[in-house]
């Protein structure tokens, strides 16, 4: 008798899942995300992964593993689990509510000891819900002589409750073992087959899910990349000579990174003892022509906001990537969130104009990361690159950039060259760029301070000079907005019932909303800016109009980037402005434009 | 104020009765039901109607879950009790999760009975009872030409009519000792007998099985006593329901063929109660324990429990409905009137 035919009913073939695995931190959750990540990847499903974990260090905090694995491209890690592997069942109790009603927990049957009444994942196990009880531990224990490979155990489960191709799991796990020694490969795979070996035995499947080890070969290459790699990728190709950061939460991994790589390159990356260090590092780069980036989270870029507003005033290319996380203050260091863009735009004293971009996707942290040193250079000025938790630390299969640094990895144009005369480093132009120069170059010398300063850099106080400098400092915003692609609308054309407007990481579940709402008969758009400062105000007020109801759809509590829009476009907005903590559900949004049409 | 925790062990009628007198008489307790199935409580009469497709799964559904959760009972289902210490006042999970109570109703049914003469081929026997065992069964049915049925309880006869109704080739072993604890009385069998024929049944009567076997999983071979050899795709074992206590051995319950219980369905502890089929319910009249079967006598026994866990006093009451209609075949409950006649 077949595992089909044993459970009765008939099973359907799944091509989206959502799987969570939950445990304390150290109990290798994270690491088991990853091989399923790498496993279905190589049999040919997208998958996006978002996991979530304690700011404190091992044995504390829940630690959870979330990805969802589907046929076709994926936009958001999806809501709630169909499947919750529970590696500790108190942390996973509390992840209940992120389960599907109908859904699916895999929990260990055989701990050391009876538990305490409501202390059990599996006693909080709800009519519609299927609990599969295997006993992790003492599988884990018979195959390494540990505990610590429950994870895999239920990898072997999951593999064989879904019917995904048990090779893809083992070549995954191989290669995630590969630097250990022989005796631990062999027994962290006995660990997944013993998990598999269970459950074609034990365990009698009443769910329906079933992928029949189904493959989508893919042609061409492609990569598992989260964001901060993608980003690191990024300034990598940009040929960033220095990076000079102070460790935070989400940003540190982009350090990391460049830290193995930047030196292979001849660049140098720099710990320093704080953020506004690590800003004055990049700023003294930027003014000697080194391409150069920081990467911080909200904290840091509050400290750094007094050299940014130097860069601005004395014109100096700098990049700094902004891994935003829940605030204000230390906040929430592992929590994701959309609310440094308020500082990001505006953050400074005076008026102190800097293009911000947000990218929406882990392929555009790569791509955005080298238009912002371009950008930088071009216009000579810092760039802020938002990022967010949950961007920073998604991970995606997605396809190299093909052309890679040969795009964007070039200089402008704009270098003085000596025997110009006399040389204005500030020269008014109608695109307010300047002939730039080198700090030291013969005939070519400048004064560079914080002080408004006439067109040679000398400091000036007049009226007439501040409004002149002031506006040739906005002119090069005009002008990036000029020289940048315009914003594609999406969706349909013509007259919408709704237009939804959205930026960075929540971009995903508004897209997913949308092909919701439009599944529901109504005529759905989108606007999603990449270049949020300055942002394409005429384009914005063409698609608004278009719009009955207009949304704003963002993660943070005050309707940062609706402030924005509602300033250009006059009208109404309907602002999903929240702090989930976690990615926005795109259901929540279906669920109060709905609210709103009725 | 320290609230009633009252655990119900069970899910079916006599279980849901007992929860909805409980929560009528003390609104602010805890109520939790703990049953080994997955499944809402539902109803078994319509199992056989399921299996032919003539009733959808959720037609099965006597309650929502939204029905408990308005009355805050809290249910846990397929989660198993393995062992009980009821001096302490727990119950100890399969899942390993210990549970506390302050009253324990013990409602927890029958299991499938396979005589001991057949154990060597028992694997081989599939079972009626559950809805999981109507699903499988469902889910096989096309691949099902000829069916044996063993025993022959009032369970199976609903079961081999309905069917014998398809075209399927129905033959059922009649066995004087599943009718327990009713009486198969000569005039009941050959009614029996008559009945099973006239709707297509082909009844084969003085006749034992002596072995089961198999060349696969699918297709299977009867051997009688008398000789015959019975090709079939399933074997249907309908020995009659003994009383689900094999986790309560060694607990300290007095224990016969059910659990023991006084007139107001308490056991040998305070605190612990039984009702329906799990239950040998003494009778001051008779001066011996009868046990209940069906629908309307597991309700009523089940809403005495709940009043007596809240502290009532009411009496089981005289001997359960006498008479139970099955297929136009009328049974008597005369098992305790046999022991009471003594």
């Amino acid at each position: 008798m077949d595992r089909n035919e044993r459970i009765g009913e008939n099973t359907v073939n799944r091509e989206d899942l959502i799987v969570k695995i939950c445990g304390s931190a150290g109990d290798g959750s994270i690491s088991a995300t990853e091989i399923l990540n790498r496993a279905v990847a190589s049999m040919g499903y997208h998958i996006m992964n978002f996991d979530s974990f304690p700011a404190e260090i091992r044995g504390f905090g829940k630690s959870c593993g979330h990805t969802r694995i589907s046929k076709n491209p994926v936009r958001t890690p999806g809501d709630k689990a169909d499947c919750l592997v529970a590696l500790d069942d108190g942390h996973s109790i509390s992840e209940l509510k992120n389960l599907k009603s109908n859904g699916i927990i895999i929990y260990d049957s055989l701990p050391p000891s009876y538990r305490d009444e409501d202390t059990a994942v599996a006693g909080y196990i709800e009519p519609g819900m299927i609990g599969y009880g295997v006993p992790l531990r003492e599988l884990s224990t018979e195959a390494t002589r540990s505990a610590k490979s429950r994870n895999l155990v239920s990898l072997g489960v999951i593999a064989t409750l879904f019917n995904f191709d048990p090779d893809a799991f083992v070549r995954a796990i191989s290669k995630r073992f590969s630097g250990k020694k022989e005796s631990v490969r062999t027994a962290v795979l006995e660990a997944f087959r013993l998990g598999q070996i269970f459950t074609s035995e034990k365990i009698s499947k009443r769910d329906a899910i079933d992928f029949e080890r189904k493959a989508y070969p893919r042609e061409g290459e492609y990569i598992i990349i989260s964001g901060n790699e993608s980003a690191a990728q990024g300034c990598l190709d940009a040929g960033i000579r220095l990076y000079a950061g102070y460790p935070i939460t989400p940003a540190t991994k982009i350090m990391e990174i460049l830290a193995k790589k930047l030196p292979i390159q001849e660049g140098v990356v720099v710990q320093t003892e704080d953020e506004i260090s690590a800003v004055g590092h990049v700023l003294g780069a930027g003014f000697s022509g080194t391409r150069s980036a920081t990467a911080t989270s909200g904290p840091g870029l509050c400290l750094m906001s007094e050299c940014i507003n130097l860069g601005v005033m004395a014109e100096i290319p700098m990049v700094i990537i902004d891994c935003q996380r829940g605030g204000p203050s230390t906040g929430l260091p592992t929590k994701t969130e959309q609310s440094d863009l308020r500082i990001a735009l505006y953050g400074a004293s005076g008026d102190s104009p800097r293009p911000v971009i947000a990218p929406t996707t882990v392929a555009e942290c790569h791509s955005l990361a080298m238009a912002a040193f371009e950008i930088s250079d071009a216009y000579q000025t810092p760039v802020i690159l938002l990022l967010d938790f949950f961007l920073s630390n998604r991970i995606e299969d997605i396809v190299p950039d093909p052309e890679g640094s040969a795009r964007w990895g070039r200089f402008p144009d704009s270098i003085a060259k000596p025997g110009e005369s006399p040389y204005k480093r500030y020269r008014i132009t109608p695109s307010g760029v300047s002939p730039r120069s080198m700090p030291g170059t013969p005939e070519l010398l400048f004064t560079a301070t914080g002080l408004e300063h006439t067109e040679n850099g000398r400091p000036n106080y007049d009226a007439a000079n501040h409004k002149t400098m002031t506006d040739k400092r906005y002119a090069k915003l005009d002008a990036l907005r000029n020289a940048w692609s315009l914003p594609e609308p999406i969706g349909d054309a013509g007259e919408l019932d709704v237009g939804v407007i959205s930026w960075g990481s929540s971009a995903g579940s508004a897209i997913e909303a949308m092909e919701i709402l439009r599944e529901r008969g109504f005529r759905v758009g989108g606007w999603i800016p990449r270049l949020l400062m300055p942002l394409h105000e005429d384009a914005l007020e063409a698609f608004a109009a278009r719009c009955r109801c207009l949304v704003v759809t963002e993660m943070n509590h005050s309707g940062q980037f609706a402030d924005v829009i509602e300033r250009v476009v006059h009208r109404p907005i309907l602002r999903i402005a929240k702090v989930y903590s976690e990615p926005m559900p795109s259901d929540d949004i279906v669920r109060i434009v709905l609210g709103e049409l009725s | 104020m320290m609230h009633e925790h009252y655990v119900i062990v069970g899910n079916g009628v006599t279980a849901n009765a007992a929860a909805d007198v409980l929560r009528e008489r003390d609104p602010n307790a805890r109520i939790t039901m703990i049953s080994d199935e997955f499944h809402l409580f539902y109803h078994r009469f319509r199992l056989p109607a399921f299996l032919l497709g003539e009733a959808s799964e959720s037609s099965l559904c006597v309650r929502p879950v939204s029905y408990y959760r308005e009355r805050n009972i809290r249910l846990r289902l397929g989660q198993e009790v393995v062992r009980v210490e009821l001096d302490r006042n727990l119950l100890y999970l399969k899942h390993m999760e210990k549970v506390g109570y302050t009253r324990l109703l013990l409602a927890l049914g029958g299991k499938p009975h396979i005589p001991e003469v057949h154990y060597t081929y028992r694997h081989r026997f599939s079972t009626f009872k559950t809805l999981d065992d109507a699903r499988l069964l469902r889910s096989r049915l096309g691949s099902i030409r000829s069916i044996v049925i063993a025993g022959g309880d009032l369970v199976s006869m609903r079961f081999a009519t309905s069917l014998a109704k398809t075209g399927r080739n129905v033959m059922m072993m009649l066995a004087s000792e599943a009718f327990w604890p009713l009486d198969l009385t000569e005039t009941i069998r050959e009614e029996c007998i008559r009945s099973l024929t006239a709707k297509g049944v082909d009844v084969i009567d003085s006749d034992r099985i002596v072995g089961i076997d198999s060349a696969d999983e699918q297709n299977f071979e009867v051997r009688t006593a008398a000789g015959l050899i019975l090709p079939c795709q399933y074997v249907g074992a309908f020995f009659g329901w003994r009383p689900q206590v094999d986790f309560l051995v060694r607990s300290g319950l007095d224990i016969d063929r059910g659990i023991l219980v006084d007139e107001h369905l308490r056991t040998n502890f305070d605190s612990v109660f039984a009702a329906g089929d799990c239950a040998q319910v003494y009778n001051p009249g008779i001066r011996n324990y009868w046990v209940s079967i069906g629908w309307p006598n597991a309700e009523r026994l089940g809403r005495v429990a709940g009043e007596n866990m809240a502290g009532g006093a009411l009496e089981a009451g005289q001997a359960p409905q006498s008479a139970l209609e099955v297929e136009g075949i009328q049974a008597c409950t005369s098992w305790w009137r046999e022991h009471g006649s003594e």
